[in-house]
């Protein structure tokens, strides 16, 4: 289950750096995209593995009003990332805990987090606004 | 994800990441990046080609610090200023992993090691 998702995942990224490509959206919102999806779905494969029925999980990526919008809704246990509170910086190297970076990193690269839990399903939106001076992706 | 070890000046040994460092590129270096860092004492990690980074690259990067360190080496990271290493500076670990923009910088501050 692990490898499948994974890979739809390599798969997924390779049609964002396609858009990004073809200058349909930059390249830096194109990484950070890449990124948030790769740790929201990293997370669901790692924790939210539901009892008895397999794991399910769909992404959605469209284009609104300036923005870039991906949806990540899974069948997995009840998760919130909204509710993990920022990873403390750590001190040393020795304190160093790896835990939370996804959820950081996902908080830092995509404008706007938001989730909801609907019809058992954990509903995770991102938002990544375009850059609204210099490059134009139309052009 | 590729990885390629070369000896270079003043007993450094630089290890190349090539690729996407996502959680799957992660996964394929992990073993063969932990045994380089087990066996040698200064570790230079090159990332210029590695064009994307995830939290579980970012964990095979800090492991590999933590082993060097427990063996009394070093390790320090090569990387431009890109989007990667901007997960970096945001992940912190800028902050417990020397990070240079040039390989001569790096190898330097291995060489005063």
């Amino acid at each position: 289950m692990l490898r499948n998702d994974l890979s739809e995942l390599q798969r997924l990224a390779g049609w964002i750096q396609g858009w990004s490509d073809a200058s349909v959206v930059s390249s830096d919102v194109s990484f950070a995209v890449q990124l948030c999806l790769e740790e929201a779905v990293a997370n669901v494969i790692m924790y939210g593995s539901p009892k008895g029925d397999p794991l399910e999980i769909a992404v959605e990526v469209e284009r609104n009003d300036g923005a870039l919008v991906a949806l990540i809704e899974d069948n997995g246990r009840q998760f919130d990332p909204t509710k993990v509170p920022p990873p403390l910086p750590a001190a040393s190297l020795d304190d160093a805990k790896i835990g939370d970076v996804g959820i950081h990193l996902m908080r830092s690269f995509a404008n706007d987090m938001h989730y909801e839990r609907r019809d058992g399903r954990n509903r995770l939106t991102l938002r990544f606004v375009e850059s609204q001076a210099g490059a134009s992706p139309a052009e | 994800m590729d990885i390629a070890v070369e000896e270079i000046a003043g007993g450094i040994t630089k290890v190349g990441l090539s690729g996407r460092f996502d959680t799957t590129g992660a996964v394929v270096v992990e073993l063969p990046f932990n045994k380089i860092v087990t066996e040698k004492h200064r570790i230079l990690v090159d990332l210029s080609a590695v064009n994307f980074l995830a939290s579980y690259g970012i964990r095979v990067l800090l492991v590999g610090a933590k082993i060097a360190k427990a063996k009394d080496g070093k390790l320090v990271i090569l990387c431009p200023e890109n989007n990667v290493a901007k997960v970096l500076k945001t992940a912190g670990t800028d902050s417990l992993i020397p990070i240079f923009q040039s390989e001569g910088a790096a190898a330097e501050a291995l060489a005063a090691s």
